[in-house]
């Protein structure tokens, strides 16, 4: 069981947590035109891809605050956590 | 080819077994073919055998990075069915139905397809209701389908929980007598030797290190032993699409994620049909050796880890102790992970790409065993005649852009729900 | 019967009590602290069951985990359990317990015919044959075949016995209580660390209950014993037998089984059968030990051949002897240790070393003891067929491939040991990459992954000194950085036999002219031929060679075969054995009861249950309930004998003409507070939101991103700032968190709170044409007349002293409110709607009046906002704004959403207005037509409209915009039936939404 540092509430054990998916996924600006391909690119089209991988977890049984989590999808390790506020750097 | 039979195994034991032949051989990699398959798995085994069976070509090389049938199809659960309500499934599933029943003979390799039927469960009238709509318009496509209620569901598997003391009763359920089960390792073995033995080179521990693209025409595939040229290249890597996506530059609706299933110690047979939980994720069928095979929810976050957590596990016995109690006395042998190609709609892609050659077989999300036979047809027929299937139509990558999706769960595109 | 193979002056066992248990039916007694292995073992029992394949007879090989061989049928306290080691279960009063496969007896077996027919049956015969003809697999041959196959019963009862789960934290986990556990938690605890330490068995030490070695002036058990006793006395220790930590997961997460109750006769009142811990360490220390492995030799699977290590362990914990003429075959000082222990109780034994000339200080014992030995000496095979009676030997040459003359010898056991295969489970599971060490022709583990360390002989250190050296060191080391504090503990003077050198040979040639099997895998029958004709058929990898002949795939997981399996292929492949690699461990470490894995989740409890604070009220008005999600709702309210049907049709028939009221408390609840809400709104919302004026409510629709409706409810304005959304009952958690997701990732800049308040109100909708007169009644002191309280209008407003909400919306059609009050007061308002209603001759109504209700006007529920429709299909594309953006809104561009015969919702009623229809059947145009039949549609709701007394159906249907009045078939070939049905708006009472606002 995944043990996630939530950057609110500190080390939870991972079934206080509902995970969110791909953080680099950016929801285009409301009321601008945008094309097909961005836009599938944005609801459908995913990297997924083995090693470092920035996500969205939602701490739903603590704060609720949703926030981003850097961990290796092969090996399940986690290297860093943020606030929803804070920048991927 | 040595046939396979009664027959030839008594005659064989006369000899102490000492004059069998390679189920196949172990080639080298040829500078080129007419067709690569990437993936060693069943659906990129079952591609070669209908390129070669159906479509007589046989300058093929099937690349597999590990050992042939190691990813997802000596992976899963065994379960094969059809019993799909959007169209496009059901028909594809059930013209793999076919390919099922007779491909122990057609490969001269036992497979074990036992037609044992599956039962999904339902726990209210509203989901009886949606079993209803589901199972008519499977009957309506063809394939077999039954309602049954409570008292049914009791004759057939009367291990279930029937009694009071139970948080969500069984309602009924929906039948499909002509599912069941089949050997997975026998299918990629069998179909691996059919393939071998007209032709088609199976090369393993052969890792795509990248593709030779020019002019939006693939040429050949760089690997660890070497370069290989191809005129067609067909994708059918599962868990692996997200990268190779990646070394040809395309972004995919596909996430990877990571499946787990367990098998119970042995026991005797108790269980004799395949049963699926209604109120949460879970399906269970017992396999000839005893073992009851289970299996329910993804881990729940993208993962290439084929290692999985106990807190799912627990989740997915819980689901199934509450259907069927007596499983509570029973020890939990083996334990095994999965890498599924989730698509973001729950259905695969068998399909064309913007590539030249390219062909992309993917997205089959925790089913893709039972289309191992249908796929490879499709994909075979597919590469073949450089245009889709009437069968693959639905699988259409653009489907994601047109909207005419086949999400058979309403779920979207949060794959790691299940 | 006497216990003819118990000693008297040795083991660990309480000899003053004595136990009696049945076996197959007849009548033995232990000892407490007795094995069922030991305890059958001491009456000569050596026959206890039958291989999976051929039937051969099987008896004791280990006296632990590692057991492949003795797995019985367990009864205990009126309940009975499959697959339990022998070897593993505590012997307890009135034990009984009956061998598995084999019928009609474990001595007269007919399954035995396999071992007769086995040269048809080689690895694999299975994919070559049963295939004609086409039918015969399922019908014939696999029936036969799964009959034959599985090991013990399961019982199909509840499991009587409860489970529970534990959850701790610890600085040091120990995994094993050998020297190695011992050392490091005696250490790490006197530096103040949290120490938990777990032993699989039901006695601490390890090796050290069995092995003649002296630390610190004490013999090795004695030293074992007065660790654990200071450790018993240590606050910040947790000490546990009979405890397996079986799984190492993610972020050093391990899950440890602990057997209660298993060695009683019954599990004690309030005590659980098993507790599941899940322990987060910080760092774990695997001090596992090793297991010995065989040597292959023929027929090395008949009852009577053991483990040296397992034989020793039977005399010296539990004083008894596995055989009065015992053999041992070894390649190592182990086997000598077990026939220095035979020597000493007055038994001969005969060594036979496949090593040349070795000297060693234990040697050099053995010889002085006058122990006779056989050097270059190899076991070719066993005789006897349930039991051992002799041996045929012979010399080997150096090179180990020519035998010598064979000789038969009289025995009546062999005891084998083929040196030692640390146990890396936990290490391997933990992500470490373990790595060959050709000293000990073993795994062993490599760079630690997570916060492991492997000690002792699981880390490949068989020497006691360096063991206890290592141990003591790395958790000084260890717990010091941890509590920062160390106490200088002394390393005790150790004395152990100085060991010689193995010998790398693990596989007895086949004389010439002989046939025998060679187990490698005694469960699962895998013999040296097997593994070869894998080769041959060119299953190369190892993962081929494992699942083609099923070696290590038995219950005892390969744990005494993998390595000898891996030994044999990278022979033949003439391969390195690291280069063949090694199937990866994953947990279990040993199979793990399904029951204590789920714990107290069972049964009503699998899932939470939700009810109202009415809920009582409804079940003492013969309300009977329906699940939805986790909340129980009230689906009719049975008068007399009523069926579903007929209640239901009355109840919805009392909200057309009077009034009812139905517990809506179940609907999701959000509060939604700040500046920025109504713009929140107008973003997560279809239609717009910046207008909706103080005191007044609006239906909304919201849409995932991909275009598809997601939920539907109707929002209020409270005040300036603050709003209340409602949602559907099942979508409640997923709409907040969706809230949440946007205004904390998408729109930080919002100035927003959202919260969840579904368990803060009660909620009653009461609905009716004398709904106000109703009202008007409950809020005396209120005005809640059509002007002051319109359609879509909201006030607050006093209930007898109690606050309440008003909100009036209706899902029925008919003119309704909805009245919340604080979920405290829900009892107090229901009762009161109740009492004051009777004079409106009101009725409770339940979901299926409600369904029928919404759905005769054409209202969407679940089943046709099924995540897979999108505004349009429901009519609902009314409500999209076009002046601005929305969630999802760029997606119903798509092509399939804007096509001209897009899926929308209609009504349909069938011809003679008398056949209902079934739900989920589907509109064709031909019911005649061959299959597959293009289908229209599919009906998604349906009910008898007490409006105009027939039936009446919604569907979404293809084009159905240009469907109405015409005429098609529902088909339910489940049901067997065909309907001609005209297809009719959805809005069949009241299309001009009139009653609403009357």
């Amino acid at each position: 069981m995944l043990h996630i540092k939530c950057p609110h509430c500190g080390l939870r054990s991972q079934n206080e947590f509902s995970y969110g998916g791909d953080a680099s996924v950016k929801r285009p600006e409301l009321n601008q035109e945008i094309s097909d391909k961005d836009w599938d690119n944005f609801v459908y089209n995913r990297k997924s891809l083995r090693g470092k991988h920035w996500e969205l977890w939602q701490h739903l049984s603590g704060c609720r605050q949703w926030i981003k989590v850097e961990r290796d999808t092969a090996t399940h390790e986690i290297f860093n956590t943020l606030k929803a506020d804070e920048e991927i750097s | 080819m040595q046939n396979y039979s009664i027959f030839s195994l008594i005659k064989n034991a006369f000899s102490n077994h000492e004059n069998w032949d390679l189920a196949w051989k172990d080639p080298t990699p040829k500078n080129e073919y007419d067709v690569v398959i990437i993936g060693g798995g069943g659906h990129g085994l079952a591609t070669a055998y209908y390129l070669a069976k159906e479509h007589n070509i046989t300058n093929v090389a099937i690349i597999e990075k590990g050992w042939i049938g190691g990813g997802n199809v000596g992976r899963n659960t065994t379960i094969i069915r059809s019993n799909y309500m959007h169209d496009d499934n059901g028909l594809f599933s059930e013209f793999g139905m076919d390919l099922w029943r007779s491909m122990s003979q057609d490969l001269n390799y036992n497979v074990m397809f036992s037609p044992r039927g599956i039962i999904n469960l339902a726990h209210s009238d509203a989901q009886m209701n949606v079993y209803a709509r589901r199972g008519n318009s499977m009957r309506l496509n063809g394939i077999d389908a039954v309602l049954l209620n409570r008292e049914q569901v009791k004759e057939i598997i009367p291990m279930a929980d029937f009694s009071e003391n139970v948080r969500f009763p069984i309602f009924g359920g929906l039948m499909q007598p002509s599912a069941g089960t089949a050997r997975h390792d026998a299918v990629a073995w069998g179909y691996a030797r059919q393939a071998d033995s007209m032709g088609v080179d199976i090369i393993q521990n052969c890792e795509v290190i990248g593709f030779d693209v020019s002019a939006g025409k693939i040429n050949g595939v760089r690997t660890s032993r070497g370069n290989i040229k191809a005129k067609k290249i067909g994708l059918c890597v599962a868990g692996s699409t997200n990268i190779l996506a990646e070394k040809l530059n395309m972004t995919l609706p596909i996430e990877t994620h990571l499946l787990q299933a367990c098998v119970s110690e042995p026991v005797k047979p108790v269980l004799d049909k395949v049963v699926t939980f209604g109120a949460g994720h879970f399906y269970i069928s017992q396999s000839d050796k005893g073992e009851m095979v289970m299996g329910g929810d993804l881990d729940g976050y993208n993962s290439y880890a084929q290692r999985g957590n106990l807190p799912t596990l627990q989740h997915v016995l819980t689901e199934g102790i509450a259907m069927m109690p007596f499983l509570s006395k029973l020890k939990m042998l083996r334990t095994w992970g999965g890498i599924m190609d989730m698509s973001m709609d729950g259905s695969p892609i068998i399909d064309k790409t913007h590539i030249e050659g390219l062909y992309l077989n993917c997205g089959w999300c925790y089913g893709g065993f039972k289309a191992t036979p249908a796929s490879g047809w499709t994909f075979a027929h597919t590469i073949a005649q450089d245009k889709v299937h009437e069968l693959n139509s639905g699988y259409s990558l653009k489907r994601f852009n047109t909207g005419y999706l086949l999400d058979e769960k309403g779920l979207g595109t949060k794959t790691w729900i299940s | 019967m006497s216990q003819n193979y118990r000693l008297q002056n040795i083991g660990l066992i309480n000899r003053d009590k004595k136990i009696s248990f049945k076996f197959n039916g007849k009548n033995y007694f232990g000892y407490e602290g007795d094995t069922l292995a030991s305890a059958l073992l001491a009456n000569g029992v050596h026959l206890v069951g039958r291989s999976f394949k051929y039937h051969r007879p099987r008896g004791f090989f280990g006296a632990g985990v590692d057991e492949p061989y003795a797995v019985v049928q367990l009864y205990r306290n009126g309940e009975t359990e499959p697959n339990i080691k022998a070897t593993e279960q505590e012997l307890f009063e009135g034990l009984e317990a009956k061998s598995v496969n084999c019928w009609p007896s474990v001595n007269f077996d007919v399954g035995a015919i396999n071992n007769f027919l086995n040269i048809f049956l080689p690895a694999g015969f299975y994919y070559k044959t049963f295939m004609w003809p086409k039918s015969f697999w399922y019908k014939v041959y696999e029936p036969f075949i799964r009959k034959a196959a599985g090991l013990g019963v399961a019982s199909t009862e509840h499991d009587k016995e409860r489970y529970e789960h534990k959850y701790e934290y610890c600085d040091l986990l120990i995994a094993g209580s050998g020297p190695s556990g011992l050392a490091s938690a005696y250490t790490a605890a006197k530096n103040g660390a949290r120490v938990i330490l777990a032993e699989e068995k039901p006695r601490f030490g390890g090796s050290l209950l069995t092995s003649d070695v002296n630390i610190g002036n004490q013999s090795g058990k004695d030293w074992a014993e007065s660790i654990i006793s200071e450790l018993k006395e240590m606050p910040n220790v947790t000490i546990k037998n009979r405890s397996q930590i079986f799984g190492y997961y993610d972020h050093n997460m391990l899950v440890m089984s602990e057997k209660v109750s298993d060695h009683l006769p019954q599990t004690k009142k309030f005590h659980p059968n098993k507790r599941l811990w899940y322990i987060r360490a910080k760092e774990v220390l695997i001090s596992s030990g090793s297991i010995e492995r065989p040597i292959v030799f023929g027929n090395n699977d008949t009852p009577g051949v053991m483990l040296s290590s397992a034989a020793k362990e039977y005399l010296k914990v539990y004083g008894v002897l596995v055989g009065k003429n015992p053999l041992v075959f070894t390649n190592n000082d182990s086997g000598y240790e077990t026939a220095i222990e035979f020597k000493k109780n007055g038994i001969d034994p005969i060594v036979l070393d496949s090593r040349k000339n070795p000297s060693g200080e234990i040697i050099d014992e053995a010889i002085n003891l006058g122990i006779k030995i056989k050097f270059s000496y190899v076991v070719v095979a066993a005789q006897g067929y349930k039991k051992v009676k002799s041996a045929d030997i012979a010399g080997i040459s150096e090179d180990k491939k020519q035998l010598g003359k064979i000789e038969n010898i009289k025995c009546d056991c062999i005891c084998v040991s083929g040196f030692w295969t640390p146990t890396i489970h936990l290490a391997s599971q933990s992500g470490n990459k373990t790595k060959f060490n050709e000293e000990i022709d073993a795994f062993v583990p490599g760079k630690s992954k997570q916060k492991e360390t492997t000690l002792g002989a699981a880390n490949g250190i068989f020497s006691l000194q360096n063991t206890l050296k290592t141990s003591f060191k790395a958790a000084n080391e260890i717990s010091k950085k941890i509590t920062k504090k160390e106490n200088e503990i002394s390393i005790p003077n150790v004395v152990e036999k100085k060991s010689s050198k193995h010998d790398k040979f693990w596989c007895v040639p086949l004389p010439k002219g002989k046939n025998y099997k060679r187990f490698l895998d005694f469960q699962n029958d895998v013999a040296v031929t097997d593994i070869e004709l894998a080769l041959r058929e060119g299953y190369r990898s190892i993962e081929h060679v494992k699942r083609y002949t099923t070696l290590g795939m038995a219950t005892d997981q390969g744990k005494t075969s993998n390595l000898n399996g891996l030994q044999l292929v990278s022979e033949i492949e003439n391969k390195v054995v690291p280069a063949v690699g090694h199937t990866t461990f994953r947990p279990p470490y040993s199979p793990v009861s399904i029951g204590a894995i789920v714990g107290r989740e069972i049964g009503k409890h699998s899932k939470p249950t939700r009810k109202s604070p009415m809920h009582s009220w409804h079940e003492k008005n013969n309300a009977v309930f329906v699940d939805a999600g986790v909340w129980l709702r009230p689906r009719y309210y049975k008068i007399g004998n009523e069926t579903l049907f007929e209640a239901s049709k009355r109840e919805a028939k009392n909200v057309r003409t009077n009034v009812g009221v139905c517990d809506v408390t179940t609907l999701g609840k959000i509060d939604i507070k700040g500046p920025d809400s109504a713009e929140f709104l107008n973003r997560i919302y279809t239609n717009a939101w910046l207008k909706l004026p103080i005191g007044k409510a609006r239906y909304g629709v919201m849409l995932r991103e991909d275009g598809i409706v997601m939920d539907d409810g109707t929002t209020t304005r409270i005040s300036e700032n603050h709003y209340h959304m409602t949602t559907t009952t099942a979508q409640a958690a997923n709409v907040l968190s969706h809230l949440e997701y946007y205004l904390q990732l998408v729109w930080p800049e919002l100035n927003v709170n959202v919260v969840s308040t579904t368990e803060q109100w009660a909620g009653a909708a009461i609905a009716g044409p004398k709904s106000r007169a109703l009202l008007q009644k409950l809020f005396p002191k209120d005005n809640v007349s059509n002007e002051n309280l319109p359609f879509m209008g909201y006030m607050e407003a006093d209930l007898f002293g109690t606050e309440a909400r008003i909100f009036r919306i209706s899902f029925s059609g008919e003119l309704a409110y909805e009245v919340n009050v604080k979920s405290d007061s829900g009892n107090y308002m229901w009762e009161k709607i109740i009492e004051l209603g009777q004079e409106f001759k009101i009725q409770p109504y339940g979901t299926e009046a409600l369904s029928t209700l919404r759905i005769e006007m054409g209202h969407v529920a679940g089943s046709e906002l099924d995540g897979r429709t999108i505004p349009y299909d429901n009519a609902l594309d009314g409500l999209i704004s076009k002046k601005k953006d929305f969630i999802g809104k760029r997606s119903l561009q798509r092509a399939a959403f804007v096509a001209a015969d897009r899926q929308r919702i209609v009504g349909v009623v069938p011809l003679d207005k008398k056949t209902t229809i079934p739900e989920g059947s589907h509109l064709v145009k031909d019911s005649n037509a061959p299959l597959p039949n293009p289908k229209l549609g599919y009906i998604s709701a349906s009910c008898w409209s007490v409006e105009h007394d027939n039936p009446f159906s919604l569907a979404i249907l293809k084009d159905g915009k240009n469907m109405i009045g015409k005429k098609l078939f529902v088909m339910s070939p489940l049901k067997n039936k065909i309907i001609p049905v005209e297809i009719v708006s959805s809005h069949y009472v009241d299309p001009k939404g009139e009653r609403v606002r009357s």
